[in-house]
């Protein structure tokens, strides 16, 4: 005998009338799962558009940057690395650009009204003009020491110094106390981000720093540049070429290291969020199976007409299961927007890169619509086992 | 009320219990043979087992007992999937409450007669025009359940059984819930289906219906206590 079948589209607006039949229980039915995917969106939106910021930050940095002092001693002695040491780690082959910094002990204060006992916070950098080009550091204003500029007695402030000490621009012009010596400030420094201790120092010369305060140039800090490609052989190498006979006396970093694990850290955070938002979604899977429970109950009559007008026991179940993805899939779907518009709205608000991959918003759409098919199978299954005479009866 | 070669629908020591506790008969040995084009009452008291003799000619329940023949074949060969599009080609249902779906147009109700037959929605929305326009709903193919009273609510749920073109029509008190006047035009409706050779049967309370059957079935405790015709 020849079977006829019900057609899919047909199945699919037999689903959907028994959506709109009921709308605002509809409504009520997806909040649970909406809430679930808008969190699980938000949460993964908000972690992938940091990490997004974070490569961003990287590569505007990047992550060849190498930064080399000396370990803090047993009492704190060793504060200097061996002379001669930025020709040694040039010979290093895939080292590309390296400089020096020396950190000089003196007081810096806005004024001389300023007690010298509440002038610290903010060191003083010693160092040359390379510096900014290796670190990849930008001035928000003014010029760098450039050229015979390290023989006067001018700065640069770091960002964090210039708002400390109350300076916002190089106009009207200022200056500033060191170690009761004036200098002219001839630039500030945009946040370096990567280089927190740098934003709080001042940077002067190394000629005016040999003649004002007798500090010789001995480095304390190198910063360097290597082949991307060889990064880690250059971190292994360092310590050794700086300090054969005790290269345990050189502490080797990436600045970038330090960022990465930040982000690890607010990793766990992002997970408890999304363990939040699976058991809102696990709510609403079960507020979706209740529902349609009930339906199935409420709704013997239809099931027992479409029965009695040729409706087999897979068709009324067919239509029950894709009601009950439909439900969840506009759930879904609304929660998806939501947590496009909360991460968009978080994005903005703290000016970082908005970023959601489209698998994220594709799986979550995918998992609603799990979730609806597994919470209406039970609610199908008794729908189609229905006897078509009981559910006529009056 | 012996076994007839050109009965349509022939019931052979029919009985159908209900699982209990405790377990009811509600049809007991009923033999029953009904001819192409015959216009057939089943009457009785409330729970004397009328519906559930109609539920099983119309294949919605299976019998505990006893052997079903439509047209010349023994349903039990049939598979759950086969019953349903045999229900769906062939019989017409009409209940006493007429069981429209609310959220659907009266085109939209008689329409759904015609979906688990795999016509296209043009093709089912034209044939559910016609329908209404047979049973004088023409004017009202836009109006939703509520809107229709009870007599053209009826009227609807003959144009979906009827859409369909079966062979049979079975009616469960198509004129229980429905005053006088509306309850007589969807006798003359059914009879004028029979008229145009369709087999019908229809359980009725009503005496003064009941009369105008040829062929008249009356049951008393799941037994049949007359067989007129």
């Amino acid at each position: 005998m020849k079977v006829n079948k019900l057609k899919t589209r047909d199945l699919f607006f037999v689903a959907l009338y028994g959506v709109k039949a009921r709308r605002g229980r509809a409504a009520m039915t997806s909040i649970g799962i909406g809430i679930g995917i808008a969190a699980i969106v938000a949460v993964t939106g908000i972690s992938s558009s940091g990490k997004a910021d974070l490569l961003a930050t990287l590569e505007s940095f990047g992550t060849n940057l190498i930064k080399a002092s000396p370990q803090a001693g047993f009492f704190g002695s060793q504060e200097s690395l061996p002379v001669g040491v930025v020709g040694m780690v040039e010979r290093i082959g895939p080292v590309e650009e390296v400089t020096s910094t020396s950190r000089a002990n003196l007081l810096v204060r806005r004024t001389n009204f300023i007690s010298e006992y509440e002038g610290g916070g903010i060191s003083t950098v010693v160092t040359s003009n390379e510096l900014l080009e290796v670190i990849g550091g930008n001035l928000s204003e003014g010029r760098f020491i450039e050229g015979d500029l390290s023989d006067v007695p001018v700065t640069v402030l770091g960002a964090v110094s210039a708002e400390r000490l109350g300076i916002k621009s190089i106009y009207p012009p200022a200056k500033i106390l060191i170690d009761d010596q004036w200098f002219g400030v001839i630039g500030i420094l945009e946040e370096l981000t990567i280089h927190p201790d740098l934003d709080r120092s001042v940077f002067i010369g190394y000629g005016v720093a040999k003649t004002l305060f007798d500090i010789d140039s001995e480095p304390t800090t190198l910063y360097l540049r290597a082949n991307p490609d060889y990064v880690e052989d250059v971190v292994d190498v360092l310590a050794p070429s700086m300090n054969p006979e005790n290269p345990d006396q050189v502490e080797v970093s990436r600045p970038s290291d330090a960022l990465e694990a930040q982000q690890a850290a607010e990793a766990a955070f992002t997970n408890l969020l999304l363990g939040l938002g699976s058991v809102a979604l696990l709510v609403g899977g079960v507020a979706i199976a209740n529902v349609m429970v009930m339906s199935v109950l409420e709704r013997r009559m239809e099931i027992g007409v479409r029965r009695s007008l040729g409706a087999t026991r897979k068709e009324i179940r067919s239509q029950f299961l894709l009601e009950s993805i439909i439900l969840s899939g506009i759930g879904g779907i609304v929660g998806v927007l939501l947590g496009v518009g909360i991460t968009f709205g978080y994005t903005n608000y703290t000016n970082i890169v908005f970023s959601i991959p489209f698998w994220q918003i594709f799986g979550a759409v995918v998992l609603a619509l799990v979730i609806g098919a597994i919470s209406g199978m039970y609610p199908a299954i008794k729908a189609s086992k229905i006897q078509p005479a009981e559910a006529v009866r009056t | 009320m012996s076994s007839n070669i050109n009965s349509v629908i022939s019931l052979k020591n029919i009985s159908k219990t209900y699982d209990g506790p405790p377990p009811v008969k509600a049809l007991d040995d009923i033999s029953i043979d009904i001819n192409e084009g015959e216009f057939v009452s089943i009457v009785g008291q409330s729970g004397s087992g009328k519906s559930t003799l109609l539920n099983m000619i119309g294949l919605l329940d299976n019998a505990s007992e006893g052997i079903i023949e439509i047209e010349g074949k023994n349903i039990s060969d049939f598979s759950d999937d086969e019953l349903s599009k045999f229900r769906g080609e062939k019989i017409g249902f009409i209940f006493q409450s007429f069981f429209l779906l609310p959220g659907l147009t009266a085109q939209e109700n008689v329409a759904e007669g015609l979906l688990y037959q795999g016509v296209k929605r043009e093709e089912r929305l034209k044939k559910a025009k016609e329908a209404l326009e047979q049973v004088g709903l023409g004017h009202r193919l836009t109006h939703l359940p509520k809107e229709l009273s009870g007599g053209e609510q009826q009227r609807v749920a003959i144009a979906r059984a009827l859409v369909e073109d079966p062979a049979f029509v079975l009616a469960d008190e198509p004129t229980g819930n429905l005053d006088k006047e509306s309850g007589l035009k969807i006798l003359n409706i059914l009879k004028e289906l029979n008229d145009i050779g369709k087999t019908v049967i229809m359980i009725t309370h009503n005496q003064e219906h009941a009369k105008m059957f040829k062929k008249k079935i009356e049951l008393v405790d799941g037994k049949i206590a007359k067989y007129e015709g």
